[in-house]
């Protein structure tokens, strides 16, 4: 049977890292709070985060786990479902907005930067695509900006393409 | 020798299975677990939590397992360890533009796969075509045609 081995991410369960480490040296700590945003966690309080969960989710936080723990600190992951919805609503709007920001800053930049000379417009391109492409990754419930951003990256470039046969 | 991984394997363990295979243990037997404490007594654990055939200081398994079985000393493995690690953790320490193809060539074929076995048997092909591509390219200075 195909497919068997999908895992669908169940909308209601979240999976939480409960991490300390300690203050000093301070490298490995912005070394793991560069991961977890660059996952787009949910900051509960201090020391603890949390993702819906899904095989990936849950794998990329058990790795964070083994890190803090290979630098002496201390960290658990648990399995967990929001008892309040209202909350669990607050959290997720959080989370959308924070992503539509990056998109929006996107939509923005690529808009200002159409009348750059060409060499420049072709490394904001290229640039603001990788963005994208950090900023889809951490997209959980795919925010509507998203379109915005991709059609005006697009734009930026199909400028170019069109200079380029001139 | 047995091997024993996660279940549901994704990029690190697949490259990781082909490694063993290809370079370690022709007769490599892989069991698929639950969790770690699953692992049967015989069999050496990857890429799962509290074994050294794992993530460490930053590094994927498969990183760590080019280390770990000396296989260093080939750059080629090494390139396909940078292209595994951004696959895997996509944190941009490496320069590897095909990494996100992989994930989702990989992810793709664990959908239409029935069993992890029926995955490996499709990625061991696909690492064994990597691994000749980045050779080639490597021996002749330019990507093989």
């Amino acid at each position: 049977m195909v497919g068997v081995m999908t895992e669908v991410a169940d909308t209601d369960e979240w999976v939480l890292l409960a991490y300390r480490l300690p203050r000093e040296p301070s490298t490995p700590r912005s070394t793991v709070w560069r991961k977890l945003k660059r996952l787009g966690v949910a900051q509960l309080s201090d020391g603890l985060v949390a993702l819906p969960a899904d095989a990936r989710t849950r794998e990329a936080l058990e790795w964070i786990a083994e890190e803090v723990l290979e630098h002496h600190g201390e960290a658990m992951i648990w399995l967990g479902r929001p008892a309040d919805a209202a909350g669990r609503a607050a959290i997720e709007q959080r989370m959308s907005a924070a992503v539509a920001a990056e998109y929006d800053a996107v939509t923005t930049e690529a808009a200002a930067r159409r009348d750059g000379d060409p060499a420049t417009r072709r490394r904001v391109v290229a640039r603001l695509r990788r963005e994208l492409h950090r900023i889809q990754a951490r997209d959980i419930f795919g925010a509507s900006q998203r379109d915005a951003a991709v059609r005006a990256v697009d734009e930026l470039a199909a400028q170019l393409t069109g200079q380029a046969r001139t | 020798m047995r091997w024993a991984t996660r279940a549901r394997v994704h990029v690190d363990r697949a490259a990781c299975a082909w490694l063993i295979r290809r370079f370690v243990d022709p007769e490599a037997e892989f069991v698929f677990v639950e969790d770690p404490t699953d692992v049967p007594p015989d069999a050496t654990g990857f890429d799962m939590r509290g074994v050294a055939l794992s993530h460490h200081q930053g590094r994927c398994t498969f990183e760590t397992a080019l280390l770990h079985f000396d296989l260093t000393g080939d750059p080629a493995l090494e390139e396909i360890g940078h292209i595994v690690h951004e696959a895997d953790l996509a944190d941009e320490t490496f320069d590897a533009p095909i990494a996100p193809g992989l994930d989702v060539l990989i992810r793709g074929l664990t959908l239409t796969s029935d069993t992890d076995e029926a995955t490996l048997a499709l990625t061991d092909r696909l690492f064994d075509g990597l691994y000749e591509h980045i050779h080639r390219r490597m021996l002749s200075g330019r990507p093989p045609a």
